[in-house]
């Protein structure tokens, strides 16, 4: 018995090696409807999605257990953030769910509301003060100019609305806002969870968040006040928290200016800057470095003092990114999800794994989920949802994937042979050279003639779709729709001049009035400004049902002047319908 | 006096020299004294019928109708080498846009010029719709029966005083009877009575020859492989494809003829099944080994899915076969030309079709772009200039004129360059590739705004083409404009997605993007 056991084990760690064999496909449902970003999905025994909808409407808070969604609560606004944590010591540990969205946090217990916080008003500018209380008094003035020069950040509600309108509709607006104070509110991008004093799984943590006015607040969870302001330079998008607020802590934030700033306990500006060469996509935290994806296509990994440790080229956009931290191996490494249809799973620079996805990921999330640690939870651009379990058997190896030289280096080209004509054609090349120089020499200088010939009596003629002119530099082509007898001839007309309007235009057709009919034969072009592609139609009826066809010819006229501008032949298709009688 | 000739036997004798009006006057002429003449009545119908023959297995073309309204579409996207509607761009060595020109479906433009080669099929409506004026990228027919109505018009015209047989007053049954005249009647009604005042009596009219060929058959106790063959061309027309099949399919087994693998064969591309066909086409080799017209058909599909290499061998077996087969040598010839081998094509063109006394401006066009490029260059122009000379449309001198500008170019001359594809453009207003080289001329005086006034056209004109596409992305990121550059890049992208330089340029602008 214990020797089958020995063998299965055996076979077990052969497939595990094999890299399409370390996931389980557990759940696929390619029409889940959920359109959400890693930062709002959050797992633990059940999935909570914040489901951004299609933008306007269907926006949601969506708890799947197992494969079926088993709670749905509408949400006002697009969220921004989904964490899930303990605010209380109470027995039984349930985790709460905090969601923020606009310039609100929703708490969530048990499935049920339980609190709304509202990010504390920044302070108003006491000149905007004083022009909103001038502006219930005087009202008609223009005060615009002046708050302008003087004070050049977003403006608080309701002033900064007033300020957009026209000076009839200013009285109404006063009117209908005259009772409210003035208020600055900012709103929030992003939000993380900070263990309070200490680090078991299960203990308090506090909210940590940024918000659109550039700052970061640490929130106590049980009271909801502001524990800590900090500061940055630029607005945060992307944040990272670890340690404990009583003790220490560090706060890894990627700003929209392209910078990764990292706080600490007690200063409250911030104590390392990151500079990237390019916006970051993803953040995600291992130890004590940070793995960054570049929208540059790269992924890099600073130290938390900002030095750099590596950089990897990706083969695709970076989507998401997401942390594989599974406790119970005390493996740690990066999930990136490609726009090319991957996600790539990476432990320092070695990439390690590659999970082929139906669709684009946009969100990834790893842990337990249900009873199953190691899951990874995935939705798509197209509104699915993906969930893989990890093999307990599997085995990530650290060797070093990279390909060796390129596989197009051992193609040979099909390049073909020179053939004993062409070597005998060279011969008589190089016996003849003389007398070959003089015949084409002789017949080039004839073409030189015909075609300045033909060219000035295209000229003239003005035959050329494009004017030689250079005072009127004009281009033109007709394109013919249908399949008769009614056709559509579309003259695009431009002007190609750099900088100067062509006026006194007409258009005026040449056609055989047996055959076909032109209802405007005769029209005017309006004033052509340079480099636009006017498109005018016309309208050409067959006469006939012989099924014979013409040419059109179109000129473009220029008052004043009897030759025309420009001239175009247009072959007209026959005519494959019939006349209606 | 003179003895004159027996009526008949005169009309015959026309008729044998293919004098069919004449012979179809004496007809009428002996008709009028002995109305129930059934040697004369039966000749003129054969007299009429000859005067708008067509074969029907080479003039084939797909109407609007008949590509944009196809309910027989199962698979819309099928397994690449299966289906003649996409190209497979990379099986069987297919050359390269950037060395073979493609026409508007994607497909490497071929060295003959026939109907269904260089339509290809349009993506959209508005595409099909258009009239493109690109070297004979003609634009596919309203619908087929379209064309035949035209064809047959040209009968209507010579006969004013009204149709030779009353259609609607003829007894079917009973000429379905007499195996003598039913043939010549039959032929006569699907060839010949074709009327284009009413669309309705199109259709009719192959019912009426479908209704004939039924009753013929049924009296043949349905073992006549000829009747089955004419049931199965009466269905082809009328569009239902698979009752065609089945009646040539029966007809083949009752006898083993060139022509109903041909017909059988048509109906599997129509069907788009070019492997069945291809099977087809080699069972009736093993019947007819050697039969120039079933290699030619295998070699035809073949080029239309792309797939050059076997197509050329195919040509190279009919040339083995019949050594005087022009589209096997100018097929063979413009493979080779784009292969890099100019001096073989040249001898192709040269010592095989000038020497069989084809004589046109194609043939010195294509003359001179060879001399050229293997070097033989003092017989380049004046090949063009008998190519002029010849030219019979302003296409053709427009394609020859702008050969002309790429030999200009060649030698460094610019100023005849720019002078040869404004003739171009003067000849042929829808010269999408004179439109693009022009533009690059104009950048390289400087004239940015003409430059991309020309590009756009060039775009608007040819979508297919990659290089005006891929022309606009350089001239925007040169100056600065990378949003379209972008886009122009990535249309080009779509053209051609093979294309490097296509390919650095995105990279480049996705850096750039990307950076901050």
């Amino acid at each position: 018995y214990r020797a089958a056991i020995e063998t299965e084990k055996r076979i077990c760690g052969l497939v595990a090696t094999d890299s399409c064999t370390r996931w389980l496909d557990a759940h696929y449902d390619p029409v889940a409807n959920l359109y959400t970003f890693s930062s709002c999905i959050g797992n633990g025994d059940s999935l909570v999605v914040g489901d951004l909808g299609t933008g306007a409407c269907n926006i949601k808070l969506k708890v799947y257990k197992g494969t079926s969604l088993v709670s749905e609560n509408t949400l006002l606004d697009l969220p921004t953030g989904l964490v899930s944590f303990h605010m209380d010591q109470h027995e039984p540990r349930t985790p709460a769910i905090a969601v923020a969205s606009g310039p609100f946090i929703y708490v969530y217990k048990n499935l049920r509301p339980y609190f709304k916080f509202t990010l504390p008003p920044l302070e108003v500018n006491p000149l905007e003060q004083e022009v909103w209380t001038q502006a219930k008094e005087v009202r008609r003035e223009r005060y615009g100019p002046h708050l302008h020069t003087s004070c050049s950040r977003r403006f608080s509600f309701p002033l900064g609305r007033f300020l957009m309108l026209d000076p009839q509709e200013m009285e109404t607006y006063v009117n209908l806002h005259k009772q409210q104070p003035l208020r600055r509110q900012t709103v929030i991008t992003c939000i993380s969870t900070l263990k309070k004093n200490m680090a078991e799984e299960d203990a308090v943590s506090c909210l940590v968040i940024g918000a659109e006015s550039k700052d970061i607040y640490v929130l106590d969870p049980e009271a909801f006040t502001v524990l800590s302001k900090m500061s940055l330079p630029s607005v945060p998008t992307l944040i990272d928290v670890t340690g404990q607020f009583d003790v220490e802590f560090r706060i890894t934030v990627a700003c929209r200016n392209g910078n990764i700033y990292i706080l600490r306990r007690d200063s409250p500006k911030p104590k390392y800057c990151i500079e990237l060469t390019s916006h970051p996509v993803g953040l995600v935290r291992i130890g004590k470095n940070v793995v960054v994806g570049c929208a540059q296509e790269t992924l890099l990994s600073y130290t938390q003092k900002g030095k750099k440790l590596w950089t990897v080229y990706l083969p695709a956009p970076v989507m998401t990114m997401g942390l594989m931290d599974h406790h119970t191996r005390g493996f740690q490494a990066v999930l990136v999800g490609l726009s090319n249809c991957q996600v790539q799973l990476y432990r320092d620079k070695n990439l390690l794994n590659i999970v082929k996805t139906p669709d684009v990921v946009t969100s990834i999330c790893f842990g337990r989920f249900g009873r199953e640690d190691g899951s990874l939870i995935m939705t798509t651009k197209g509104g699915g949802l993906i969930v893989k379990i990890l093999k307990r058997t599997a085995v990530f190896d650290d060797r070093d994937t990279a390909p060796g030289p390129p596989l197009a280096q051992s193609i040979r080209l099909n390049v073909p042979k020179k053939t004993k004509l062409y070597v005998d054609q060279t011969m008589r090349e190089r016996e003849n050279a003389v007398a070959m120089h003089r015949a084409f020499q002789m017949d080039l200088s004839r073409l030189r003639l015909a075609s300045a010939r033909a060219y000035v009596k295209a000229l003239e003629s003005s035959l050329t779709p494009m004017s030689a002119s250079l005072s009127e530099p004009l281009k033109m082509n007709a394109v013919v729709q249908g399949l008769g007898p009614s056709f559509k001839l579309t003259l695009n007309v431009q002007n190609t001049a750099a900088c100067r309007p062509v006026m006194n235009l007409a258009v005026s057709f040449l056609y055989d009035e047996a055959l076909y009919s032109m209802r405007p034969s005769f029209f005017k072009i309006p004033l052509l400004v340079p480099g636009l592609n006017y498109p005018i139609d016309a309208f050409v009826e067959c006469l006939v049902d012989k099924g014979i066809s013409d040419i059109i010819k179109v000129f473009v006229l220029q008052q004043g002047k009897s030759a025309p501008l420009l001239t175009a032949h247009i072959n007209m298709p026959v005519s494959e319908g019939l006349p209606l009688n | 006096m003179a003895v004159t000739m027996d009526p008949l036997f005169l009309a015959w004798s026309y008729f044998r020299r293919r004098k069919f009006q004449q012979c179809s006057d004496v007809c009428s002429k002996i008709l009028q004294d002995s109305p129930y003449d059934q040697a004369a009545w039966s000749l003129k119908t054969r007299a009429l019928t000859e005067t708008v023959y067509i074969d029907e297995v080479d003039v084939d073309q797909e109407g609007i109708a008949e590509i944009m309204l196809d309910e027989s579409a199962i698979a819309q996207v099928a397994r690449p080498g299966t289906s003649l509607r996409i190209p497979g761009t990379s099986q069987g060595g297919g050359p390269s846009p950037a060395v073979r020109p493609v026409t508007q479906s994607g497909r490497p433009i071929t060295g003959f010029v026939r109907p269904s080669t260089q339509s290809g099929r349009p993506g959209t409506m508005e595409q099909a719709i258009r009239t493109p004026r690109t070297a004979h990228t003609a634009r596919p027919v309203s619908s087929s029966s379209g064309r035949f109505v035209r064809l047959g018009t040209a009968s209507m015209l010579t006969n004013p005083d009204g149709p030779f047989i009353n259609l609607s007053r003829l007894n079917l049954a009973k000429y379905a009877q007499k195996p003598n005249l039913s043939k010549t009647l039959f032929e006569y009604i699907f060839h010949h009575e074709n009327d284009i005042k009413n669309v309705s009596t199109q259709f009719i009219s192959k019912t009426h020859a479908l209704d004939l060929a039924a009753m013929a058959t049924e009296h043949a106790q349905f073992k006549d492989w000829w009747w089955k063959v004419q049931l199965g061309k009466c269905y082809y027309r009328l569009g239902l494809y698979r009752e065609a099949e089945k009646q040539f399919r029966s007809a083949l087994n009752h006898q083993e003829v060139v022509d109903t693998y041909l017909y059988l064969a048509k109906v599997y591309q129509r069907l788009d099944q070019p492997i069945t066909a291809l099977t087809l086409f080699k069972q009736g080799l093993d019947h007819f080994p050697g039969e120039v017209t079933l290699l030619t058909g295998i070699a035809r599909i073949h080029e239309e899915m792309n797939n050059v290499t076997s197509a050329t061998e195919y040509y190279k077996d009919v040339l083995k076969q019949d050594n005087t087969h022009v589209e096997a040598i100018a097929c063979i010839g413009s493979n080779h030309f784009y292969g890099d081998q100019p001096e073989i094509a040249l001898r192709f063109y040269r010592s095989r079709l000038l020497q069989m006394g084809v004589y046109n401006c194609q043939l010195y066009n294509n003359l001179g772009l060879c001399c050229f490029y293997a070097q033989q260059y003092d017989m380049t122009l004046s090949s063009f200039e008998r190519a002029l000379s010849l030219a019979a449309s302003d296409e053709e001198t427009a394609d020859v004129w702008y050969n002309l500008g790429h030999v200009a170019v060649g030698i460094g001359d610019l100023t005849l360059a720019y002078q040869c594809f404004k003739l171009t453009l003067a000849n042929n207003n829808d010269h999408a590739e004179a439109y693009n080289n022009l533009a690059v001329l104009e950048l390289r005086r400087g004239r940015i705004e003409q430059a991309k006034a020309f590009l756009q056209t060039a775009c608007s004109i040819a979508p297919h083409m990659y290089e005006p596409h891929f022309n606009m992305a350089t001239l925007s990121e040169k100056v600065g404009d990378l949003q379209s550059s972008y886009m122009a890049a990535q249309k080009s992208e779509d053209a051609f997605p093979e294309h490097v330089d296509t390919q650095q340029i995105l990279k480049n602008l996705r850096q750039h993007f990307a950076v901050l």
